[in-house]
């Protein structure tokens, strides 16, 4: 077949790799079986194949790196989803999908199944270096510096059974863009790097570290301002050994090395990075411009080619049409050639289950893939879908197509855009429901018109304090906890995680959750009611605090 | 790490696992069986639940189940469970009444 | 005890296994026991005249054992045997290998059938990152092959 715009193009070798993998996992589920593995010990085993047991079933959770498929892929998964799930699956904050409904003995015939298309679900999970995230607008949009697609997948093979961090302390996240806007929440990832050009033509990386969220919540510090990309690798090799040597391992709740570098300071990190990179043979971990452009040659290009009045039909069209112009308003992005755009598909239908879609949906993406943008898909770490390369006079059509499977909802950004975690509803470790109150979320504030009059407003929501719906970094974030049995919530608001990131802040005592939806539509109205002219959610609250909101929240009780 | 088991009038233990094989959540019965029901759960007193509890693990790898525990139901017909989490492994996902595990009895 | 070879290197037996504390007092001793939560670069005044490091494992997903192996290697150029005991599984078997590690002290259990092992060894072809065994590039990128 035809290399893959966008992501990188397997050949023999990695699918050799990817049968040796499943070969192994089908040994160790063998081994579970016969009692030969304890389930203490096949646990991490399978978790770092994306297996996980939750309430009902066993989930598994497939790696989509930098968030990057091919439509070829995504049929795939809609197959998936029909032969062995429940006719669905769930986009997720990492840019991943999972499968709520999958039987162990299934396991690795459906690994043989993706690794038929080049996928996996290999660090998907477990105390090792996870699937890496990338900008979901790599590659297309205007303000971007460096697409880090081949970057990521540079990390995405360097960490690919890594064999002296496969054991870390605890799970270990990394994030890469080449935008001066961050859309990949670098602070909030255990690394998070920022690629720009550097003066030799090769990029340079700015890298955070200790960056998390979950049950401590924190903005990761930058560790070094400018690496070189020759250096790249050596500086991550150097940053995880003084992780995996000195991370805290005898209480998972402070194993993360946002917890170390808290304890130590940056500074003394980086002093540690800096002996350990003065005692490693540097050349041994060189990443030469040949590797560079080794990988770089098996992504392809998209051929941008649109006629000249393609912005001029378009321009015509959104005047024609206020429901689409209100589309194109909210679910688009500048693409850096001017006769295309960027297009973000909302998995947020009001009233819906956020990032949830079903194989009929999945398969008619991948088609409208194939039509509008060149066969790729992109994942976003919001739970939406992106086509990154969207002829401008074409958009229309797109837009029409989408309506068609109920996927043309204008709301990204908004607050119908909810982010929230599989929950309660699924999985073992959340504290209270997260689909149902994001559903009723969805409802209330289900008039596109409405919800363009707010504005930009994100709302993320968490069944628990690991906190995989991003809560802290909500505008309005709510946490899931349990008193005595029962479902509550606590509001929190000011979180970001896009540039000039921040925690939100707690607004007070946790609400039942029959008062929670009330709440946060006070909230809203309080912003609408005290806001100025061009003023966002953000905005009015950072003028006046968060004393009127809380009062708003709390007003009924 | 087993908490005291403190059961409020009208309560009783059941006690629950996943599946090995396919991860679905069992309910042990009266048979000495896992069953995916917890109408057929066989209700136990606390004293009776720590005995069971005990042979329950040791028997887990032969019977195919992980994670044995016990969880407070009320003693009703079907016995439901107490807390929010049980119910949703009980009956399944709320946001997908079509997935609903019956009650069978 | 039994021993597996996870390379060409033979392991050797030692009567005597001291902690790195007692390495100072005891100037006969050749072979040293480091816990997880040691500093290899504690050994660097012993190094000539020590044959054998075993690492201890206190559980397999306890990695600090990997570091400790590879700082061995790649800092302190320890040159000697690198052996791993304790909870360790066979499907760390390549992964103890390319940090340095040459043999490993069976587990008693199920994950000790020396087969299990042989078969780790070999179950991949080839590797995504450098490590401290000799290895050449396949082609330009990343992906590298052990060196016959």
């Amino acid at each position: 077949m035809s290399v893959p715009v966008g992501h990188y193009q397997y050949d023999r070798i990695d699918r050799d790799f990817l049968q040796a993998r499943i070969a192994e996992f089908e040994g160790q589920v063998k081994r579970r079986l016969d009692g030969t593995l304890s389930e203490d010990e096949f646990k991490p085993l399978r978790l770092m194949n994306g297996l996980y047991l939750q309430l009902h079933a066993y989930m598994l959770r497939v790696a989509i790196p930098y968030g990057i498929l091919d439509s070829r892929q995504l049929r795939k998964l809609g197959q998936i989803a029909r032969r062995y799930d429940r006719d669905y699956g769930h986009f997720t904050t990492r840019q991943n999908i999972q499968f709520n409904w999958i039987r162990l003995e299934d396991t690795p015939d459906i690994l043989r199944e993706l690794a038929e298309v080049d996928m996996h679900a290999i660090q998907t999970s477990g105390n090792c270096i996870r699937n890496v995230t990338a900008d979901e607008y790599a590659g297309a949009a205007a303000d971007e510096l460096v697409d880090p697609r081949v970057h990521a997948e540079i990390l995405r093979q360097w960490s690919t059974l890594h064999p002296e961090f496969t054991f870390l302390p605890r799970k270990f996240k990394i994030a890469i863009s080449g935008s001066p806007n961050d859309r990949v929440a670098a602070r909030f990832h255990d690394i998070g790097i920022l690629a720009r050009p550097g003066e030799d033509g090769a990029p340079v990386f700015r890298i955070f570290v200790g960056g998390g969220l979950g049950r401590t919540p924190v903005i990761g510090e930058e560790l070094f301002d400018s690496v070189r990309e020759e250096h790249l690798l050596a500086t991550l090799e150097a940053i995880l050994r003084v992780y995996n040597a000195h991370g805290r391992r005898d209480n998972i709740y402070k194993a993360r090395i946002k917890i170390l570098v808290q304890a130590i300071g940056v500074e003394a990190y980086r002093e540690a990075v800096e002996a350990e990179l003065g005692q490693m043979d540097l050349e041994q971990y060189r990443l030469t411009p040949e590797a560079v452009e080794a990988i770089r040659a098996r992504f392809a290009v998209p051929l941008l080619e649109a006629p000249d009045d393609a912005d001029a039909v378009l321009t015509q069209q959104r005047r024609d049409d206020p429901l689409f112009d209100r589309w194109v308003r909210s679910n688009t992005h500048v693409h850096r050639d001017p006769g295309h755009i960027i297009a973000t598909i909302s998995l947020k239908p009001a009233g819906g289950i956020p990032g949830d879609a079903t194989s009929a949906q999945i398969e008619r993406l991948a088609d409208l893939a194939d039509a509008y943008s060149f066969g790729e898909i992109r994942i976003t770490h919001l739970q939406n879908v992106v086509l990154g390369h969207v002829r401008k006079d074409r958009l229309r059509d797109l837009w029409l197509g989408l309506s068609e499977v109920g996927l043309a909802e204008a709301n990204i950004g908004l607050i119908g855009d909810i982010v929230a975690c599989p929950g309660l509803d699924y999985c073992a470790l959340a504290n209270a429901r997260s689909i149902p109150i994001a559903q009723k979320l969805g409802a209330r504030f289900a008039d596109t018109a409405l919800q363009a009059e707010i504005g930009a407003l994100r709302i993320n929501i968490s069944g628990c304090i690991n906190a995989c719906g991003h809560h802290h970094a909500g505008h309005i974030g709510l946490l899931g906890v349990d008193k005595r049995g029962e479902e509550f919530f606590q509001l929190t608001v000011g979180g970001r995680a896009e540039n000039g990131a921040a925690i939100g802040t707690i607004l007070g005592a946790a609400l039942p959750e029959d008062e929670t939806v009330d709440a946060i539509a006070r909230v809203v109205d309080c912003y609408l009611g005290r806001r100025e002219s061009g003023e966002t959610f953000l905005d009015t609250l950072t003028r006046l605090g968060h004393e009127p909101f809380r009062e708003a929240a709390y007003e009924a009780v | 790490m087993k908490r005291p088991v403190r059961l409020e009038a009208g309560q009783k233990l059941v006690l629950t696992a996943n599946r090995l094989l396919d991860g679905r959540t069992v309910w042990w019965s009266a048979e000495g069986t896992w069953v995916p029901h917890i109408g057929h759960a066989l209700l136990l007193d606390a004293e009776e639940a720590q005995v069971q509890l005990a042979h329950a693990t040791e028997q887990a790898q032969h019977d195919g189940v992980v994670g044995v525990y016990d969880t407070a139901v009320q003693d009703s017909v079907p016995p439901e469970p107490v807390t929010v989490r049980e119910k949703i492994r009980a009956h399944g996902p709320t946001v997908h009444p079509e997935f609903a595990v019956e009650t069978a009895q | 005890m039994k021993l597996f070879e996870l390379g060409e290197r033979t392991a050797q037996v030692h009567n005597v296994l001291v902690t790195v504390a007692e390495l100072a007092d005891r100037d006969d001793v050749r072979a040293v026991l480091l816990e997880s939560a040691d500093d290899p670069a504690l050994l660097r005044p012993y190094l000539n005249r020590l044959d054998l490091v075993v690492l201890r494992f206190p559980i397999f997903r306890d990695g600090r054992g990997f570091t400790q192996a590879r700082e061995l290697r790649e800092y302190l150029r320890f040159s000697g045997e690198i052996r791993a005991e304790g909870h360790i599984l066979p499907d760390q078997a390549a992964f103890l290998r390319r940090c340095g590690v040459d043999s490993v002290v069976l587990p008693k259990n199920g994950n000790g059938d020396p087969g299990l092992w042989e078969k780790q060894l070999r179950q991949f072809p080839m590797a995504y990152q450098r490590s401290v065994l000799p290895e050449r590039g396949i082609g330009p990128g990343l992906r590298v092959e052990e060196a016959p």
